[in-house]
C-alpha cells in the first residue's frame, strides 16, 4: 500500500516536468572580400519566419538562424571561387509531430547580403512566413518558391545592375510582390497552384517587362500604374477574368494607346479554374 | 557546486567592480560597448565557482584508431560539435584527438602577436585569443574566439557554445557562432494533475452536454427519422458498420466526382460552392445524427432490459438517448480520470477513440442505409402481427402518438 502511494506520488510529481527544449541560434557571416565573385545564393528554410534585406556592406552575407535542433541542422556553404552559397537549414529526417506551443519552437531566419555584389537569389521557403526587402541589392536573378503561409517581397528602392528574370512559384500560399518595377527584371514568371499572388508594378521603370503566368486554381492580381501600357494574352479555361479598362481583341486585352506607351508590360496567362485580375 | 572560502566571492566582486570602473574612467580611449561587455563577461566567468578553469595544454594525438575530427570544412557545425563532444573524455586530460593538418588544445589558447600558426586549430573548453596570424580554420568548443586588433585570420572561425568576438582584427573567411541549447522558458510549465483532470473533465462535459442538447432537439423535432435510424442500428448492426466503413472510404472520392461533374457541366460551376457546402453539411449531419441514433439505440436496449427486470422506468426517447449517451461518455470520463497514468492512460484514450469511431461508423452506416431515417427497409419496423409478443406489447406504448408510429399499427 505504501509502495503504491509512493508510486502514485512520483507519477503526480513526474508529470509536472517541462518539455525538452531544442532551440539553438547560429550566427554566420563572411566579411566582404576585396574581390568577390558574383554570388549565387540558395536559401532553404522550411518553416518559420524569414527576413531578408540588404546588409550594411561590411559582410558578403550574414545569417542569424534560430532553429529547432531536434528537426533541422544549419547549413552554410560558400565557394569563394564560384560564389556559390547555400544558407538555411536542412531536415535531419526525424518525423512526427511537435506537440508544444508555437512560440516555443518559432524558427526565425534573418539573411543579409552585400548590396554591391551581384546576387542571383534562389529561395525555397516551404511553409515559412517571409518578409523580404530586396531593394538596393545588385540583383541579377530571383526565384522564390513558396509552399504555404504568406510572403511579402518588397523592392523598396531600385536594385542595382540588371535582373534577367524573376520567378515566383506559389503553392498554397499568399505572395505579395511590391514595387516590382524597382527590380528591373525584364521577365517575370509566375507559377501558381491554389494560392494567391499579387504583383505590384509600381516603382522606377527601367524598361519594358514581360510577365508569363501559369495558374492552376490560383489567383493572380496585377497592379499596374495607369501610365504603363498593358497587354494581356490569355489562354484560359473556366477562368474568372477581371480586366477593367482594357479593350478586348480576340484572346488579348490591351490598354488604350498600348502601342504608343513609353513603358509597357505584356502579360501571357495560361490558366484553368484560376482567376486573373488587372487593377490600374 | 564546490565548497569554497566564503570570502573569495566577495573579493572577486570587489575586483570586478574596480576593474570595470578603471576601464571606464581610464584616460586611454574607452573600449567599445562590445569590448566592455566581453570583459565583464570574462570576469563573470571567473566568478563561476562551478566551472573551474581548465589548465591550458596540448591534446595528445589519438592515433589511427582514436577519434579524428577534420575541420577543413565548417559547412555543418552541428556535425563537428557532435564529433568533438564524442571525443571528449573525463577527466579532460584523458582526451585524445587527431586534427588532420592541425592540432587540438585544451583550455585557453592564445596566439601571440608575433606568432604565426599554420594549420587548423581545435580548442576544447576554453577561449581562443588571437593576436597574431592564423592560417587555417579555428574551432572552439564551449569557448569564445576573440580576434584582437592586429590579428589576421586566413581561414574560417567557428565558436560552438560560444561566440566570435571581432575586436578589430582582420578575418578572411567565414565567422560562425553556434550557441548552446536555449534553456526552457519558465512560462512553459506542465499543468498539475488536478488541473489536468479538471481541464479534460470540463472539455468532456462540454462535448457531451452539447451532444445531449443536439440529441434532445433531434428527439423533439425529428423523432421519426431518429427512431428509424436507431432501429436500423439495432436490426442491421453488421450491415450498418460495413456501410459506415465504406462510406468513410468513399466520401472524398464522391466529393471529387461531384466537383468534376459540376465543372464539366459549365453551368454547374456556379453551383460548385453551394454544392460543396451542402455536401459537407450532409456529411456532418449523417455522422452526427448517426452517432446520436446509436446512443438512442443503446439507451433503448438498456431501458428495455431494466424494464424486463421489473424496474419501473418511463420508456421514452429522451430517456433512451440520455442513457445511451451516458454509456458512450462513460469511457471518455474514464480517460479523464485515469488518462494521466503512464501506459494505461494512452491505452484508455485509444480505447475511447476506437470505441467512438466504431459507434460513429455504425451510426453513419445506419444513416446511409436508412437514407437519413426515411427508408425503413433495414430497420425491422415491418413486423408481422405474429411477432407482437406480450413482452413487446408490455414495453411499448399502446396509445397516443408513439403508439401510432409503432410498427404494428402500420400493418394492414
Amino acid at each position: 500500500m505504501k509502495a503504491a502511494l509512493l508510486l502514485g506520488t512520483a507519477m503526480v510529481l513526474g508529470g509536472g516536468s517541462a518539455a525538452a527544449q531544442s532551440m539553438r541560434t547560429l550566427t554566420a557571416a563572411r566579411p566582404l572580400p576585396v574581390a568577390a565573385p558574383a554570388t549565387v545564393a540558395r536559401l532553404d528554410f522550411g518553416a518559420g519566419q524569414v527576413v531578408l534585406r540588404a546588409g550594411d556592406g561590411s559582410d558578403l552575407y550574414r545569417m542569424v538562424l534560430r532553429y529547432d535542433a531536434d528537426r533541422f541542422q544549419p547549413v552554410q556553404r560558400y565557394d569563394p571561387e564560384t560564389g556559390a552559397l547555400q544558407l538555411g537549414v536542412t531536415s535531419i529526417g526525424r518525423g512526427g509531430l511537435r506537440v508544444t506551443s508555437r512560440e516555443q519552437l518559432a524558427q526565425v531566419a534573418r539573411f543579409e547580403f552585400a548590396p554591391e555584389v551581384p546576387l542571383a537569389l534562389h529561395a525555397s521557403l516551404g511553409s515559412s512566413e517571409a518578409s523580404m526587402d530586396l531593394g538596393g541589392l545588385t540583383l541579377t536573378e530571383l526565384s522564390v518558391r513558396s509552399g504555404a503561409v504568406r510572403g511579402i517581397i518588397d523592392f523598396s528602392r531600385p536594385t542595382l545592375g540588371s535582373c534577367t528574370r524573376a520567378t515566383f512559384s506559389v503553392g498554397a500560399s499568399e505572395l505579395d510582390v511590391i514595387r516590382l518595377a524597382n527590380s528591373g527584371c525584364a521577365e517575370v514568371l509566375v507559377e501558381g497552384g491554389v494560392g494567391r499572388a499579387v504583383l505590384d508594378f509600381n516603382g522606377e521603370w527601367r524598361g519594358d517587362m514581360e510577365v508569363e503566368a501559369n495558374l492552376a486554381m490560383g489567383q493572380l492580381v496585377l497592379r499596374i500604374p495607369p501610365d504603363v501600357g498593358v497587354q494581356v494574352v490569355a489562354e484560359r479555361f473556366l477562368t474568372a477574368v477581371s480586366l477593367e479598362g482594357l479593350i478586348k481583341e480576340g484572346n488579348s486585352w490591351s490598354s488604350p494607346g498600348f502601342a504608343e506607351a513609353s513603358r509597357k508590360v505584356t502579360v501571357a496567362v495560361k490558366t484553368s479554374l484560376g482567376s486573373l485580375e488587372v487593377v490600374r | 557546486m564546490r565548497a569554497g572560502n566564503p570570502v573569495v566571492p566577495v573579493i572577486r566582486v570587489l575586483i570586478l567592480a574596480a576593474l570595470t570602473v578603471s576601464s571606464v574612467g581610464a584616460s586611454a580611449p574607452a573600449p567599445g560597448v562590445s569590448e566592455l561587455a566581453g570583459r565583464v563577461r570574462d570576469l563573470l566567468g571567473l566568478l563561476a565557482e562551478s566551472s573551474p578553469a581548465v589548465t591550458p595544454q596540448a591534446v595528445a594525438s589519438s592515433g589511427q584508431d582514436g577519434p579524428t575530427v577534420s575541420i577543413k570544412r565548417l559547412d555543418e557545425p552541428t556535425r563537428i560539435e557532435r564529433e568533438l563532444r564524442t571525443a571528449i573524455r573525463e577527466p579532460l586530460e584523458a582526451t585524445t584527438l587527431t586534427v588532420p593538418d592541425g592540432m587540438a588544445r585544451l583550455g585557453r589558447y592564445t596566439l601571440g602577436s608575433s606568432e604565426v600558426q599554420s594549420g587548423d586549430v581545435v580548442v576544447l573548453r576554453g577561449d581562443a585569443d588571437l593576436h597574431g596570424r592564423l592560417e587555417g580554420n579555428l574551432v572552439t568548443l564551449d569557448g569564445d574566439i576573440i580576434v584582437h586588433p592586429g590579428a589576421t585570420v586566413v581561414g574560417d572561425l567557428l565558436a560552438i557554445g560560444g561566440r566570435v568576438r571581432e575586436a578589430g582584427g582582420t578575418i578572411i573567411g567565414s565567422v560562425q557562432s553556434l550557441q548552446a541549447l536555449e534553456s526552457p522558458p519558465p512560462a512553459v510549465a506542465a499543468r498539475s494533475l488536478p488541473m489536468l483532470v479538471a481541464t479534460r473533465g470540463a472539455g468532456a462535459i462540454g462535448v457531451f452536454l452539447t451532444l445531449l442538447v443536439l440529441g434532445f432537439g433531434l428527439v423533439t423535432f425529428g423523432r421519426p427519422n431518429l427512431e428509424i435510424v436507431s432501429d436500423t442500428v439495432t436490426q442491421s448492426f453488421g450491415r450498418s458498420f460495413l456501410v459506415g466503413v465504406l462510406g468513410q472510404i468513399l466520401v472524398i472520392p464522391t466529393f471529387g466526382m461531384l466537383v468534376v461533374g459540376l465543372v464539366l457541366t459549365v453551368a454547374g460551376v456556379l453551383l460548385l460552392p453551394f454544392a460543396a457546402v451542402v455536401f459537407a453539411l450532409l456529411t456532418i449531419i449523417a455522422v452526427l445524427g448517426g452517432l446520436l441514433a446509436v446512443a438512442h439505440a443503446m439507451g433503448e436496449r438498456i431501458t428495455r432490459r431494466q424494464m424486463a427486470n421489473g424496474r419501473a422506468v418511463s420508456p421514452n426517447s429522451y430517456r433512451y438517448f440520455a442513457t445511451g449517451l451516458a454509456g458512450i461518455a462513460g469511457i471518455w470520463f474514464g480517460w479523464v480520470a485515469f488518462g494521466w497514468v503512464p501506459v494505461a492512460g494512452p491505452m484508455i484514450l485509444a480505447v475511447a477513440l476506437l470505441g467512438t469511431w466504431f459507434v460513429t461508423t455504425v451510426g453513419f452506416g445506419a444513416a446511409l442505409l436508412s437514407r437519413g431515417g426515411m427508408r425503413e427497409s433495414f430497420s425491422g419496423r415491418m413486423l408481422p402481427p405474429a411477432m407482437m409478443t406480450d413482452e413487446y406489447l408490455w414495453a411499448t406504448p399502446q396509445m397516443g402518438v408513439p403508439a401510432v408510429n409503432r410498427p404494428g399499427k402500420r400493418q394492414p
